[in-house]
C-alpha cells in the first residue's frame, strides 16, 4: 500500500516536470477573496428569508422557549409528527425548549447508533417513524438561504436526515452574508465535528424530465426559527 | 477510419435519429445553461470569483504531491484509513477487499464519475456484494442496465413514462405509485430508505478533498449522499487523485460557484463535509458518549488510473476541471447528441479532453473531432479551462501519431507545398474557383467530391467570386477595380 502512495507520488513529480499549467502560482500571495458586503444584521435577515424562501423553506421568529415551542407543535401537529429526534437542549441555543414540549405531550426519541452492523440497522429502523427533527444551527448565510450544521456529542446527524420534517434553531447572531464570509471568521470550521453540513432548504430532485419534487431522500419539510 | 472511430461515428447517426432524445436534450441543457447564466449575473465579482478559483485549483495541480501528502496525513489523524490505486483494477480491488474483511453484503452508493470510471460496481457484484445507487437518477439508470447520460442529470434520456414502466416491471410498483412523478419519487424513496439503512458499506465520489483538514465534501440535492455517508457503519469514498483544494477558505470560493455553473443553484441543497469516522469519546467507536451516529470506519481510497501521466503533458490543465457539467450544457454537439454518443464515462468537452487524456489516444482520437471549437465551453467554464485549445493539442497529437484520416496526412503536405508558393497558389486557386464556379448551382456548391463529400453533405457552400481578393486588391491598387461593396 506505501509502495503504490510511493509510486503514484513519484509519478506526480515526476509529471510536475513537465505539465502545461497555465496560471498556476508558487505562492498563495495576492490571494483575493469576495468582500464582506458589510450589510445591516436586518438586511441579512431579509435575504435569507427570501432566498430559504425559495427554495420552499419556512422563516419563523421567536422571542421565547414557550415562542419556538408554538411554532414547532405547529408544524408537528400540521405535518402528523407525534414524536420527534433532537439535538441536547444545550445545543439548541432555545435554553429550556426540551422541557416546554415535553409538556405540551410531545415526546423526544434518544438513540445512540451502536458500532455492532445488525444492532445498528435494528436501531436505526426504529427510527424511522419519528416525525420531526429538532437541531440548532451553528449559523445562517444570507446569500444561499443555507443553514449550518456541526455534529458532535449531543448533536446528532439523523435529526435533520430521517424524519420527513425538519426543524432548525438559530440566532440572529450567527447571520453570515455567505459562506466565505463565514469561513473566513472561523478557519477551523470544517474540522469542528465529523460532520459539517450546510442545509438549504428541503431535499430535492429534477432528475425526471426535470420536474422539481421535494422530499427524495431527505426531509420534505424545513423550518427555521429564527431567535434573538 | 478506425473501429473505433467508426462506432463513434455510428453512435452519433442513432443519437441524431432518435427525437425523443433531441428534444429531451434541448430542454434539459437549455434550462441548466439557462440557470446558470441568471446564478452567475446575480452574483457580484462573479468574473473575480472565477479567476479566484483557476488559480487555486491550478496552484494546488501545481503542488499535488505536497497537497496529497497533507491531506492523507490530516485525514489519517482523524481515524482515516487511505488507500492508493494506480489503476482502476486496484481501486476496486482495494474496495472488495474491505467489504470482504467487514463481510459486506450490501452496499449503498451516492452517485460519482470516478467509481463509473473504474467500474466499481461490476466488481463488488462480482464478488458477491450487491451495490445499490441511491441517487434518483442513477438509481433509474441502475435498473435499466443503462449508463448514464449527463454528469448531473444522468437521466436526460429517459421519459417519465420509461421510469413508470421500469419501476413496474423490476420493482412491482402498483400503478398509483407511478401516476406522476412525484408519486415516483416517493416510491424510490420508500425502496432506497430501508437499503440506506441495512448496507454494511456506503460507497461515495469526492467533490473536493481538502488538505489542511483532510475533509471530503460530497454535494447533493436529494440528500442520499449524507445518508450514504452517516448511516452504514463503512464509508468508503473514491477520490481522483486531483480533486484537492488546500483549505476550507479556498474550497468555499470553488463552491460558490459549482452548483451555480452546474444547475444554476446558488449552493446544492446539502453540501456535505466529513471529516474523519464519527469521534468517539476515547478512541474512535471506542466508547459511547462522543457523537450519537455516523460510521466507525472511514476509507478513502485515492485513485491515479492515468491523472498523473496526464499530468505531464499539455492537457494537465483539465485537472483544474470540477465535473460541473457546464460545458456540456453549452456545447453545440452535446446539445444534439447527447451523452452517450460519446461512448464514454465522461462526455461533452471535458470528457473529450479526460477520456483520452486517461485512457489513451488510440480508441478516442475522434473525440477531439466532435467539437466545433466555438469556445462556449470556456466561456462558461468556472476556472476558465482552454477547452478549444486543450481539443486542438489532442487533435495536434492524433496527427503527429498518425491517427488522423490517411488522407488528411496526405493532402496536408501537398497543400502546404502549394500554399507556399504563391505564383502556383493563384494559379491553382484560380482554376479550382473555375471549376467550382461551373459546378455551383445558382451561386451555391451543394455537394463536393471524394473526401469532402462528408463535409459537404449537411453544407452548402458560397460559389468563388469571379475574381479572387489578390485580383481584386491589384485591380484596387490601379484604380481600376469596383469599390467594395
Amino acid at each position: 500500500m506505501n509502495a503504490a502512495r510511493d509510486r503514484i507520488l513519484a509519478s506526480v513529480r515526476d509529471g510536475l516536470l513537465r505539465a502545461v499549467l497555465p496560471d498556476a502560482t508558487d505562492d498563495r500571495a495576492g490571494r483575493w477573496a469576495p468582500p464582506d458586503p458589510a450589510l445591516p444584521r436586518d438586511t441579512l435577515i431579509e435575504h435569507f428569508g427570501r432566498a430559504l424562501a425559495s427554495l420552499a423553506g419556512h422563516l419563523h421568529r421567536a422571542a421565547s422557549a414557550s415562542a419556538a415551542a408554538d411554532i414547532i407543535a405547529g408544524v408537528a401537529a400540521s405535518q402528523g409528527a407525534t414524536s420527534y429526534l433532537s439535538w441536547d437542549d444545550e445545543h439548541l441555543g432555545c435554553p429550556g425548549l426540551l422541557s416546554v414540549l415535553e409538556s405540551r405531550g410531545l415526546p423526544r426519541v434518544t438513540y445512540d447508533v451502536p458500532g455492532d452492523p445488525v444492532e445498528r440497522a435494528r436501531g436505526t429502523h426504529e427510527l424511522g417513524g419519528v416525525g420531526l427533527g429538532l437541531t440548532g444551527a451553528h449559523a445562517a448565510l444570507a446569500d444561499c438561504g443555507a443553514i449550518v450544521l456541526v455534529s458532535g456529542p449531543g448533536r446528532g446527524r439523523l435529526a435533520s436526515l430521517l424524519p420527513p420534517v425538519h426543524v432548525a434553531i438559530v440566532s440572529e447572531r450567527r447571520m453570515w452574508p455567505s459562506l466565505t464570509a463565514l469561513v473566513r471568521a472561523e478557519a477551523d470550521l470544517l474540522d469542528a465535528g465529523s460532520n459539517v453540513v450546510l442545509v438549504a432548504g428541503p431535499s430535492r430532485t429534477a432528475d425526471i424530465e426535470m420536474t422539481l419534487t421535494h422530499g427524495v431522500h431527505g426531509p420534505k419539510h424545513v423550518h427555521v426559527i429564527l431567535m434573538p | 477510419m478506425n473501429d473505433a472511430s467508426l462506432a463513434f461515428h455510428r453512435r452519433i447517426d442513432e443519437a441524431l435519429a432518435d427525437g425523443a432524445l433531441r428534444r429531451a436534450l434541448a430542454l434539459t441543457t437549455g434550462r441548466l445553461a439557462g440557470g446558470r447564466a441568471t446564478a452567475m449575473a446575480a452574483l457580484p465579482d462573479a468574473e473575480a470569483l472565477r479567476t479566484e478559483a483557476r488559480r487555486i485549483r491550478a496552484h494546488t495541480i501545481a503542488h499535488l504531491d505536497r497537497y496529497l501528502d497533507q491531506f492523507t496525513r490530516a485525514a489519517q489523524a482523524r481515524g482515516c484509513q487511505v488507500h492508493w490505486a494506480e489503476t482502476a483494477s486496484d481501486a476496486t480491488r482495494i474496495v472488495t477487499g474491505i467489504a470482504r474483511e467487514n463481510a459486506i453484503a450490501l452496499a449503498v452508493k451516492s452517485k460519482s464519475m470516478v467509481t463509473e470510471e473504474i467500474e466499481l460496481n461490476a466488481a463488488l457484484e462480482q464478488a458477491g456484494v450487491r451495490v445499490v445507487e441511491t441517487d434518483l437518477g442513477e438509481f433509474v439508470v441502475q435498473l435499466a442496465a443503462d449508463r448514464p447520460s449527463h454528469i448531473i442529470a444522468p437521466i436526460v434520456h429517459l421519459s417519465r413514462g420509461d421510469v413508470a414502466r421500469l419501476f413496474q416491471d423490476k420493482l412491482g410498483a402498483r400503478e398509483d405509485e407511478v401516476a406522476d412523478i412525484p408519486a415516483m419519487t416517493a416510491f424510490a424513496r420508500r425502496i432506497l430508505r430501508s437499503q440506506f439503512i441495512d448496507a454494511g458499506m456506503g460507497i461515495s465520489g469526492v467533490n473536493l478533498a481538502v488538505a489542511d483538514t483532510g475533509s471530503l465534501c460530497i454535494v447533493t440535492n436529494e440528500g442520499n449522499g449524507r445518508l450514504t455517508t452517516s448511516l452504514p457503519r463503512l464509508h468508503v469514498a473514491i477520490l481522483g487523485l486531483e480533486r484537492i483544494v488546500p483549505t476550507a477558505a479556498d474550497l468555499a470560493v470553488v463552491l460558490t460557484l459549482l452548483a451555480r455553473s452546474a444547475t444554476g443553484q446558488a449552493v446544492p441543497v446539502y453540501t456535505n463535509v466529513v471529516t474523519g469516522p464519527r469521534r468517539r469519546g476515547a478512541g474512535p467507536g471506542a466508547s459511547p458518549g462522543g457523537e450519537p451516529d455516523g460510521p466507525d470506519e472511514l476509507h478513502i481510497v485515492i485513485v491515479d488510473n492515468g491523472r498523473s501521466r496526464l499530468l505531464g503533458g499539455e492537457l494537465a490543465e483539465i485537472l483544474y476541471c470540477v465535473r460541473c457539467g457546464a460545458c456540456l450544457n453549452v456545447c453545440p454537439v452535446y446539445r444534439h447528441i447527447g451523452g452517450h454518443a460519446y461512448g464514454s464515462v465522461y462526455p461533452g468537452p471535458v470528457g473529450s479532453v479526460v477520456t483520452p487524456g486517461l485512457m489513451g489516444l488510440d480508441d478516442w482520437s475522434e473525440l477531439a473531432q466532435a467539437s466545433s471549437l466555438c469556445g462556449a465551453c470556456r466561456d462558461v467554464c468556472p476556472v476558465r479551462i482552454d477547452l478549444p485549445h486543450l481539443l486542438l493539442k489532442l487533435r495536434e497529437q492524433a496527427a503527429r501519431r498518425e491517427l488522423a484520416p490517411l488522407w488528411l496526412r496526405l493532402a496536408m503536405p501537398f497543400f502546404a507545398a502549394i500554399a507556399t508558393r504563391p505564383a502556383l497558389y493563384q494559379f491553382l486557386g484560380s482554376v479550382a474557383a473555375r471549376i467550382a464556379r461551373t459546378a455551383s448551382d445558382e451561386g451555391w456548391i451543394r455537394r463536393l467530391p471524394g473526401p469532402f463529400a462528408a463535409w459537404s453533405a449537411s453544407r452548402d457552400f458560397p460559389a468563388p467570386a469571379p475574381r479572387s481578393f489578390v485580383q481584386q486588391h491589384r485591380a484596387n491598387k490601379a484604380g481600376t477595380g469596383a469599390p467594395p461593396s
